[in-house]
């Protein structure tokens, strides 16, 4: 596994991109994200790992701009983004959980993609010649191109989720936002997903929030792993958040010693 | 017998027919994949109520029609949005509520009126001149606004929350989407009447849906269809004096059955991969 691992010293942190500073939000019966303050900076591979409900979509929405802080900010590109239309929307690339999209939806691989340009077309437009080369380029960069005229339903589930992700590049992102990539797909798929994520971060110098509940996959990718439940409990490279006594303030004492899972990471860090 | 076609009553109802189909099969493409089907028929019953006061208190049918049909979309649209009630819900209450409004309305009045009766069954073959005209205005205005927005309204319809988030002005355009439905409605109300306007909605596009992967096909098929069945409808109304509303609800239900039968994806989901 060490071919994997981030490479911290030579990989280019710049400024912060992302700043929640004491960013609550609550729904009607109590907070889903209850004081984060959070810096990501561009360039940086975030991984957001916690239980089930612990806000972890809920942190990907709020960086989209889809909710509000109902106290403290979030600053995207040091713009507070309240605006409906602001810009900086189009330039986060977002893969939202796979069973928001209904399979039998009416579309081909290249309209999906063509989606991605809707934001930067703009209104009153129509695709140009430039914006189906950006589709062929981004169904390129995820391996999909000679999909381009299938449908979206006839294809496995992996090949699904390339399409998604160039969805998400068609929109030339800065930022990456993935919500469970690899959730119901079968191994050796996700594998390939897994490298293909790495390579755009890689590549294409993107700043990737990755969202898992699968600690081990997500450990030996990003450069940080932040734990969530509801509150942000810890943030820093995976050997400094995996440990025992963090992991049961939000799994509980039981869950993590019983963890074989834990064990397995900080094996692949010694 | 005379050449139907070379009667003025009869070409209107034809062209009604065509208007009518076209506009709703192309407005259901969108009610279809975005899920307001429900919508449609609250929708439906809201303008019905509309058309009774309008009769009841003396102003014009359509002015009220729109009125409540609108009111009807925006709100159920509203509490959609906020979550705060449950779409079916929301819309029961609507559909039973406005459709006690109609009866009361109906109730109050001194006289029987057969014309009002038009606007729950149909009544195409009585369509006149200015109503043709008032619905190719409103029916060219609804097309141009679908066209002009094709881009954002199929997004909508996929996943209106990645719309959202990639810069489209995703809320502001499901409510003009809302809108054009509640008047594509309200237009067919003279020709299919409340009851049926909501087939014709739902039918064509459901039919194309079963035919084709693609977005520009599902509009495709869903068009051609929409005025296939409408003007078949009217043929064969005419042909074997039957009424006209059930003609072209019955055909197009036929069809939908015909296509689910022999859907290609259908046959796709059973082939080996």
């Amino acid at each position: 596994m060490e071919h994997i691992h981030p490479h911290h010293g030579d990989h280019y942190h710049g400024k912060p991109l992302i700043r929640f500073d004491h960013f609550t939000f609550r729904y009607l019966h109590g907070p889903a994200l209850e004081d984060i303050t959070l810096e990501i900076a561009d360039g940086e591979f975030i991984g957001v790992i916690g239980p089930n409900g612990s806000g972890k979509t809920t942190l990907l929405r709020a960086i989209l701009g889809l909710i509000p802080p109902s106290q403290g900010s979030l600053k995207i590109f040091d713009c507070a983004c309240q605006e409906l239309q602001c810009y900086h929307r189009a330039r986060i690339g977002y893969l939202p959980q796979k069973d928001t999209v209904d399979p039998d939806f009416p579309i081909t691989v290249e309209e999906t993609v063509m989606m991605g340009r809707a934001g930067a077309i703009g209104l009153f437009r129509w695709p140009g010649k430039a914006d189906r080369e950006i589709v062929r380029h981004a169904l390129e960069d995820v391996g999909m191109a000679e999909f381009c005229a299938r449908p979206l339903g006839a294809l496995s589930g992996g090949q699904q989720q390339r399409v998604l992700i160039a969805r998400a590049l068609a929109q030339h992102p800065q930022i990456l936002l993935l919500d469970e990539p690899t959730t119901g797909i079968d191994a050796p798929t996700q594998h390939n997903i897994l490298d293909l994520i790495q390579h755009l971060h890689r590549d294409l110098h993107l700043t990737v929030i990755l969202v898992s509940h699968d600690i081990h996959m997500i450990a030996p990718l990003a450069d940080r792993l932040a734990l969530l439940k509801t509150r942000l409990y810890a943030i820093g490279p995976a050997k400094e958040v995996l440990r025992k006594e963090i992991l049961a303030q939000v799994y509980g004492p039981e869950a993590v010693t019983t963890d074989a899972g834990h064990v397995l990471i900080t094996d692949h860090h010694h | 017998m005379p050449d139907p076609l070379t009667l003025s009553f009869f070409q209107r109802a034809l062209l009604a027919a065509a208007l009518t189909g076209g506009l709703c099969s192309v407005i259901g493409v969108f009610v279809v994949l975005r899920g307001l089907a429900f919508i449609g028929a609250g929708t439906a019953h809201a303008a019905f109520a509309g058309v009774t006061l309008a009769y009841l208190v003396g102003l014009p049918p359509m002015s009220l029609a729109i009125a409540f049909g609108l009111a009807t979309v925006w709100i159920t649209g509203l509490l959609e949005e906020r979550g705060r009630m449950k779409l079916d819900v929301s819309i029961g209450i609507f559909y039973t509520a406005t459709m006690a409004l109609a009866i009361l309305f109906i109730g109050l009045m001194k006289s029987y009126n057969a014309e009002m009766y038009g606007y729950l069954f149909g009544s195409i073959l009585s369509v006149t001149g200015e109503e043709l005209l008032f619905m190719s205005l409103l029916a060219v205005l609804v097309v141009g606004l679908v066209m002009l927005f094709s881009k954002e309204f199929f997004f909508i319809a996929f996943d209106q929350e990645m719309a959202e988030a990639s810069g489209v002005p995703a809320r502001r355009l499901f409510f003009l989407l809302l809108t054009l439905v509640a008047l594509t409605i309200v237009v067919s109300l003279k020709t299919v009447g409340a009851i049926l306007v909501f087939a014709l909605l739902l039918l064509p596009a459901s039919t194309a849906y079963q035919l084709t992967s693609s977005l520009r096909g599902m509009v495709g098929y869903s068009v051609t269809l929409g005025i296939l069945v409408s003007c078949v409808g009217v043929l064969l109304s005419f042909r074997f004096d039957i009424p006209t509303g059930p003609a072209i609800v019955l055909l197009a239900t036929g069809l939908f059955f015909l296509a689910v039968a022999f859907s290609p994806k259908r046959a796709r989901r059973v082939a080996p991969a």
